[in-house]
């Protein structure tokens, strides 16, 4: 569990170093970040989430950088410290970690390997353009474009010339040591690469103090569209002072949605809304579910993108529809757990008939294997993931000393299926007020079973999938997807939570008239997903400092320091 | 299901209508298959196809020995002495291999360096039979002899590729001989050839299992605990596809459909055949076999057809061409069918399945390639060529077990429109 005293005084130790401390970061992160991060769990809660001026970059965002400044040869090898979710978004999470000792050493490791890459023979003419040997008075030179040329691209903003001034003479300085310019320059990649600069987005405040700098919010604007760095046309907006201006900003805006990047940045947001990124680490018990493996839960997960972009970017439809659309993203390997005749080798939209039981997003297998146990199904868990994901409401953790021995006994011979062993543990009155909260979404999930798969009897019993939502009845999964299509909090969680993602933090009391007025546009705007995105990037609040650290703002007062 | 009143279709020609209707209203809404797939299709991939023995009366009380074995009993008794021993059986395999001229060119690897070959032969085309013996002639084989072996790789002289050269391997090859043995009554008679079932019925045709019944390799894989566990053909399975059933149960009249699929047998987290998956068909149409039947009491059973079956399995590339065949097979409730397929195994397709185990094969399963050619073709019983006056094919009894399993539509899916 995570230790709030230390939490606290990161936070607030990162208000005071952000941003006029970051000014003067050193040039590598041993040096620089010094305040440390508790070892937090994967999800976490903290409703008061600090103003983010600093996010890590996810393990995605980092490869996708490397792959735009280098090119998709360059490896990227080792691994990355796990990203945080706070409130069920990473996004929130990227601005409460830092890095770990143990957390640099990979940053280093990967780093080296990266640098050596991209100075080897193989690359050095594509990627250096020349090639002094280690004491060439030419190689000052070569070494300035190249810290350049890259450090706009991994930094997001230019190199200042007193950064730029040091970088070079460190490489002539290894290279003469070295014996070896390119050894060198490589060197000099490595400590870029491992930069705070490089590997936390920092929002830099504008000279008001009231907002971010041009570049802090091509990274913003990017990042947020597209999941990745901001490309040269982007940089050259923020560079003209053109992205300031609203119509600068606009026609920036409808360049990137236009492009097909814009895919990857709506499935890096629903892959962190959804929480698919846990599919890398489902497992599920082979005796019990056979058909289900890591390769099958990878399809899962791609599946679900795949719909969701098929349906939200590709034909631009409603949000909405995700709950109720027949059609889905289907491939060989999710054949058998669909158990329906797959006709193509490659992806492609399979189109249930009207009446399917697997009808929207509730009835993917991803949502229902992840949110299941390794042997059996679990309506609590299915029912806490919707509640928290699609509503916005969060379920308090179960107490430590439950008795979950009538649930976890599958096989008992009366209580034959779930919803019976789930109505005998809610005998408990303690235990009931959360579960009637949740398990009744996650009953009418029943007729999957823990790796997603249909079935309409538990020990030959039929499995009732009747429930209510919103007071409404239901029966069964279809039927309570239209439930949720119909929902204007479901609608609202999903801009809240997009707000959440571009803004890395929760909001506060001074952000609802925002968001509301975003719900607002979205509905009016038929619930585009599209058109959400465009609104947030548009509103001058992802460009203006959170109220609490605007330099006109008073000193935000130290809270909940104990000890 | 039966009609009740008189239409002026047949059931196929009815479901023929209805599936037009249907895929219009396909074609309208787009649809593709629903969860558990299109109603009335069945399909099933098979894991495992086996021979199949007649229980606990069938019994070989001494099996077949092998050639190599047979071979050692013609040596002298200093060279008996020399290669006496299981640890000396690699030896006296390759001195078999010397004293018989056994050879094996290899066109592939190492060494292929030295291989000479004929005018006009293109190394990445696979030779055709005269090829073959056009590279045994410029390589030291006997005239006229050379088969490719070894999925094409080797031109092989040996007793396996050229059985009626070595005859007097197959010497006192034993056969099964006793009353009991798995099988229907093909023919619709009862003679002396024929057995009785396990179950008591009369007139069972299988004198495959009659000429090979008594090698010991067959016996073991004929054991349905053992053939069950031991999957087979994974890299090109067979489908079986029933189409019209109204009821899995009963049904007086399906279209049985075989097929060879494109794809391996995929398998599940257990090891086992991994259920519901989808097949592509093998393009060949000569893979591909339909007939009726009918089903009662959960039992298939088809009217005969002419079948051909992959049978792909390591270096075996050997399709089963089985005349008359016949499929009886329990569908089960968890998806899954078990049964058997009789009929009349042509020789060439079955000793073709002798012959690629290569002489090396057949010494490791101690199957003797003289004795079984010969064996079938002395106890052929079936399709009597009318101008040789021979027969061509032998009846026999299969084993196979399958998974449920979807054949894939063909080609009607849309384009690939997801990212």
């Amino acid at each position: 569990m995570k230790d709030p005293v230390i939490t606290t005084q990161s936070q607030a130790k990162r208000r005071r170093i952000a941003p006029f401390v970051l000014g003067a970061a050193c040039l590598t992160l041993a040096g620089s970040i010094a305040f440390t991060f508790s070892g937090a769990r994967a999800d976490e809660s903290m409703a008061d989430t600090p103003p983010s001026q600093l996010r890590r970059l996810t393990e995605l965002q980092y490869r996708t950088a490397i792959a735009d400044a280098f090119g998709p040869d360059i490896k990227v090898v080792g691994r990355f410290s796990p990203d945080l979710r706070i409130d069920g978004l990473q996004a929130v999470g990227a601005s409460a970690v830092s890095v770990t000792p143990a957390g640099l050493e990979q940053y280093e490791d990967i780093a080296r390997a990266i640098a050596t890459q991209v100075t080897d023979k193989d690359h050095r003419d594509r990627l250096i353009g020349c090639a002094p040997s280690a004491t060439d008075a030419k190689g000052a030179a070569c070494a300035r474009d190249f810290i350049q040329k890259v450090g706009l691209k991994l930094y997001r903003r230019p190199v200042s010339s007193a950064e730029l001034q040091q970088r070079v003479a460190a490489t002539l300085d290894s290279a003469a040591r070295l014996n070896d310019f390119h050894a060198g320059l490589a060197a000099t990649l490595a400590g870029m690469l491992t930069s705070p600069d490089f590997l936390f987005r920092i929002d830099w405040p504008d000279r008001s103090g009231r907002g971010i700098d041009a570049w802090s919010a091509a990274s913003r604007l990017s990042y947020l569209l597209w999941n990745a760095a901001p490309d040269a046309a982007l940089l050259a907006a923020a560079a003209d002072g053109s992205l300031n201006t609203p119509a600068g900003r606009a026609r920036e805006v409808e360049r990137m949605m236009a492009s097909p990047r814009f895919a990857d940045g709506v499935r890096a947001f629903f892959t962190d809304y959804l929480r698919l990124d846990g599919m890398d680490d489902l497992s599920k018990d082979a005796l019990i579910y056979p058909a289900f493996n890591s390769s099958v839960a990878s399809a899962m997960r791609e599946q679900t993108l795949r719909t969701i972009t098929w349906l939200l970017v590709d034909k631009k439809g409603d949000y909405r529809d995700l709950f109720t659309t027949n059609a889905i993203a289907m491939n060989r390997t999710l054949g058998p757990i669909y158990d329906i005749p797959v006709s193509k080798t490659d992806w492609y939209i399979h189109q249930y008939p009207q009446g399917d039981p697997r009808t929207g997003l509730l009835t993917h297998a991803s949502i229902l294997a992840q949110h299941s146990h390794p042997g059996r199904t679990s309506p609590t868990l299915r029912g806490v993931a919707l509640t928290e994901i699609f509503l916005c409401e969060k379920i308090p953790a179960p107490p430590a000393n439950v008795n979950f021995a009538v649930v976890q006994d599958v096989n008992n011979p009366t209580l034959k299926t779930t919803r019976l062993r789930l109505q005998a543990h809610l005998d408990d009155e303690e235990c009931a007020s959360c579960h009637k909260r949740s398990d009744p979404m996650g009953l009418g999930l029943e007729q999957f079973d823990g790796a997603g798969q249909f079935r309409t009897l538990e020990h030959d019993v039929t499995i009732d999938v009747t429930g209510s939502f919103e007071a409404k009845p239901f029966n069964g999964a279809a039927a309570m997807g239209k439930l949720f299509h119909d929902s204007e909090q479901v609608s609202a969680c999903l801009v809240q939570s997009a707000w959440r993602y571009a803004h890395g933090r929760n909001p506060v009391a001074t952000d609802a008239a925002d968001i509301a007025r975003l719900t607002k546009g979205f509905a009016g705007e038929g619930h585009r997903f599209s058109a959400l995105m465009r609104s947030i990037a548009l509103d001058p609040g992802l460009i203006a400092l959170p109220r609490t650290i605007r330099a006109d703002a008073p000193r935000a007062k130290k809270q909940g320091v104990s000890g | 299901m039966t009609a009740r009143a008189p239409l002026p279709l047949t059931k196929a020609g009815r479901k023929l209508s209805l599936a037009l209707i249907a895929g219009g209203a396909v074609m309208l809404t787009a649809a593709d298959a629903p969860t558990g797939g299109e109603p009335g299709i069945h399909a099933f991939v098979l894991s495992n196809f086996f021979l199949v023995n007649g229980g606990e009366a069938d019994v070989c009380k001494i099996p077949d020995e092998g050639d190599l074995d047979r071979f050692y009993a013609t040596l002298s008794p200093e060279d008996q002495a020399k290669f006496a021993g299981p640890e000396k059986r690699q030896a006296l395999e390759i001195y078999m291999n010397e004293k018989m001229g056994f050879r094996r060119i290899f066109m592939w690897g190492e060494r292929s360096a030295d291989v000479k070959y004929p005018p006009g032969y293109d190394p990445k085309k696979t030779p055709t039979p005269e090829q073959a013996i056009a590279i045994g002639a410029l390589n030291g084989l006997p005239k006229g002899k050379g088969r490719l072996a070894f999925s094409n790789r080797e031109v092989v002289y040996s007793s396996c590729s050229d059985p009626q050269d070595f005859r007097h391997l197959a010497k006192n090859f034993r056969t099964y001989n006793g009353p009991v043995a798995a099988g229907i009554n093909l023919d619709e008679k009862v003679s002396k050839e024929d057995f009785t079932g396990p179950d008591g019925s009369k007139g069972v045709d299988n004198q495959l299992w009659r000429a090979v019944g008594c090698v010991q390799a067959f016996r073991v894989d004929s054991q349905r605990e053992i053939a069950s566990k031991d999957m087979i053909s994974m890299r090109a399975p067979t489908l079986i596809e029933l189409r019209g059933v109204d009821d899995m149960q009963n049904d007086p009249d399906v279209t049985v459909t075989v097929y060879a699929a494109a794809d391996p047998l995929p398998t599940d987290g257990r090891g086992e055949a991994l259920k519901s998956a989808t097949f592509s068909v093998d393009p060949d149409p000569r893979l591909r076999s339909t007939t009726r039947g009918r089903i009662e009491k959960g039992v298939l059973t088809t009217e005969p057809f002419d079948l051909l079956m992959n049978y792909k399995e390591q270096i075996v590339d050997a399709p089963r061409d089985i005349r008359g065949a016949r499929l009886r097979a329990t569908m089960k409730p968890d998806g899954s069918i078990e049964g058997n397929l009789y009929g009349y195994y042509t020789l060439d397709s079955y000793y073709s399945f002798i012959e690629q185990m290569t002489q090396n094969g057949s010494i490791l399963t101690q199957i003797s390639c003289p004795g079984v050619r010969q064996a079938i073709d002395r106890m052929a019983d079936g399709y009597r060529d009318p101008r040789t006056k021979r027969y061509t094919a032998i009846s026999s009894a299969h084993g196979f077990k399958g998974v449920r399993a979807f054949v894939a539509p063909q080609q009607t899916a849309q384009a690939d429109q997801t990212r």
